[in-house]
C-alpha cells in the first residue's frame, strides 16, 4: 500500500486542525482528506471533541476567578517600589505590627548575630550582584514568635518550609538592601521556623542565599527538626529553643549536633 | 478564550511591538507589564489551577512571575515571545511550590493533587445535562497523566505547540502525540455521554 493510501493518524489530523502542519504535510493531508470520507469524519470528531473540551474548560472557571483589581494594584506597588517611586513603607509596617498576634521574642534582640558578608550588602546593589547571606542581620531580623505553648505546638503537624507571600518576600529583600538582586538567588526563610512557633512577620524573615555552601538551608532544616523534637519530647524549653535559633543558628547547630561543621546528611 | 493559532500569532506580534517600544523608560515599562498582566493573568490563573494549586497560591505565583518579567525587561533581556516566557516561569515556580508542599505534607501527593485539582462544585445555574457531561469530562481529565493534562490545558489557553514544548521541555512530536492521546480519551468519554 502506498503511503498516500493509508488513513491519517489522529496526530496528523490534529496538527491539521490546529494549523501546525508544514506546508508539504498540509498538502499531503488535504489531498488525502479530499478523497477519504473516513478521515474527514474523524477530523470532524476531533473538532467536536475540542469544542466540548473548550466548553468544559470555560465552564470550570466561569465566574469563579477572583477579581484582578487587588493583585494588579499589588503588582503596580511592587514595581513602583523597585523603581524607587514609593519610599514610604512605615505606615504599612505599623499596621502590620498592630494587627499581628505575636510578640517579639524577649531577649532575642540582645543576642549577637554574626552578619557574615553583610558588610558587602548595600542599598545600591546592582541587579547582577548577589550578596551571600548565611546569618540574618539581628537588627532587621531579631526573630518573632507566636504566643503558643509547647502542647499546642506539638499537637500540630511539623510545618516545614511554609511559603512566604511574595509581597512579604519583596519587603524582606528591600529591608536587606538587595531589592534589585535576582529574587531567585535567595530563599526567604523563617528565622524561627513556624514548626517552633515562628511568626509570619518581617522581623522573622531573612534572605538566605542559595549560593551559601556549607551552612545552607538544609543544615538549618536539620537543626529545626532537632530542636522541635527536643521541645516536643520535653528535653528543651520552647522559648529557649526559639532564642537559640534566633540568636545564631549556626552556633546552635554546633551546640546541639556536637560538631563544628555540618553533618553530611544535612547538606 | 481562543483555541486557534491565528489569534496566538497576532498576540505575539502585539507583544513584541508593545514591549519593544521606544525608550523603555521605567514608567512606560510598568504600563506595558500591567497591560500584559491584564491580558494573561486569567489564563495563567486557569492553567496554574489545573496543576492542582489553589487560587490564593496561584495569585502569589502570578505576582512573582510578573515581577520577574518586570525585572527581566528592565535588565534589557529578551522580550521575544513574552507569553511563552510567562507560562514557562509560572509553570516552574508553581511546580517548585507544589514540590515543596508535597515534601512537607503528610498527605500522599497523589491524593492531595486529586483533591485540590479543579473542582467545579455544585452550581445551581448549571444545566442538568451539561452537568453530567462536565462531570464525566472532569473525571477523564483528572485521570490523564500529569504531562498530558498540562499539554491540554496549555493548548486550551491558546499556546502554540512550540510554546508548549518549551514550557514542558518536550519535543514538538511529543506535544502533538500527547494532545492527540488526550483528545481521543476525552472524545471517547464525550461520546458515551451522548443521549
Amino acid at each position: 500500500m502506498k503511503r498516500e493510501d493509508r488513513h491519517l493518524s489522529d496526530q496528523d489530523l490534529l496538527l491539521d486542525v490546529d494549523g501546525e502542519l508544514s506546508t508539504r504535510d498540509e498538502k499531503r493531508v488535504r489531498a488525502h482528506l479530499k478523497a477519504c470520507w473516513k478521515c474527514r469524519a474523524r477530523r470532524e470528531e476531533l473538532e467536536t471533541t475540542i469544542s466540548d473540551f473548550v466548553r468544559f474548560h470555560e465552564g470550570q472557571f466561569e465566574a469563579k476567578l477572583p477579581p484582578p483589581d487587588g493583585p494588579r494594584a499589588l503588582l503596580k506597588a511592587q514595581m513602583a517600589q523597585l523603581a524607587g517611586m514609593e519610599p514610604n513603607r512605615s505606615s504599612s509596617r505599623l499596621a502590620l505590627l498592630q494587627n499581628l498576634r505575636w510578640a517579639l521574642t524577649a531577649g532575642v534582640c540582645g543576642l549577637v548575630a554574626v552578619g557574615l558578608f553583610l558588610s558587602n550588602v548595600g542599598r545600591r546593589t546592582s541587579p547582577a550582584q548577589v550578596a551571600i547571606v548565611s546569618i540574618p542581620d539581628a537588627r532587621l531580623t531579631p526573630g518573632a514568635a507566636l504566643l503558643v505553648d509547647r502542647r499546642q505546638l506539638c499537637t500540630q503537624p511539623n510545618i516545614k518550609n511554609k511559603a512566604v507571600p511574595f509581597a512579604l518576600q519583596r519587603r524582606v529583600l528591600d529591608e536587606y538592601g538587595i531589592s534589585r538582586a535576582e529574587p531567585r538567588a535567595y530563599e526567604i526563610d523563617y528565622l524561627i521556623t513556624p514548626a517552633l512557633g515562628g511568626a509570619d512577620d518581617i522581623h522573622n524573615l531573612w534572605p538566605q542565599s542559595y549560593s551559601a555552601t556549607a551552612w545552607n538551608a538544609d543544615v538549618k532544616d536539620a537543626l529545626e527538626d532537632r530542636l522541635r523534637e527536643m521541645v516536643c519530647n520535653g528535653n528543651l524549653d520552647l522559648t529557649e529553643a526559639q532564642q537559640e535559633i534566633a540568636g545564631n543558628w549556626i552556633a546552635a547547630y554546633k551546640k546541639y549536633f556536637h560538631t563544628d561543621r555540618p553533618l553530611p546528611e544535612a547538606r | 478564550m481562543s483555541f486557534g493559532l491565528t489569534d496566538a500569532a497576532a498576540l505575539r506580534a502585539v507583544h513584541l511591538t508593545s514591549v519593544a517600544g521606544p525608550g523603555n523608560s521605567p514608567d512606560w515599562l510598568e504600563e506595558a507589564v500591567i497591560a500584559l498582566f491584564d491580558e494573561f493573568r486569567d489564563p495563567l490563573l486557569r492553567y496554574l489551577s489545573s496543576l492542582g494549586i489553589e487560587f490564593p497560591e496561584c495569585e502569589d505565583v502570578i505576582q512573582e512571575t510578573f515581577f520577574a518579567l518586570f525585572q527581566h525587561l528592565r535588565g534589557g533581556k529578551s522580550h521575544h515571545n513574552v507569553r511563552g516566557w510567562l507560562f514557562r516561569v509560572a509553570h516552574n515556580l508553581a511546580l517548585k511550590r507544589r514540590h515543596r508542599r508535597r515534601r512537607d505534607s503528610d498527605v500522599p501527593a497523589e491524593a492531595r493533587a486529586e483533591n485540590s485539582a479543579i473542582d467545579p462544585g455544585p452550581s445551581p445555574e448549571d444545566q442538568a445535562a451539561n452537568r453530567q457531561m462536565q462531570q464525566q469530562l472532569l473525571a477523564v481529565v483528572r485521570a490523564l497523566p500529569g504531562q498530558d493534562r498540562q499539554c491540554l490545558f496549555l493548548r486550551a489557553e491558546g499556546l502554540a505547540y512550540r510554546e508548549i514544548a518549551g514550557i514542558l521541555n518536550m519535543s514538538l512530536g511529543a506535544v502533538s502525540l500527547s494532545l492527540a492521546r488526550s483528545l481521543a480519551r476525552v472524545g471517547r468519554r464525550a461520546k458515551q455521554c451522548e443521549p
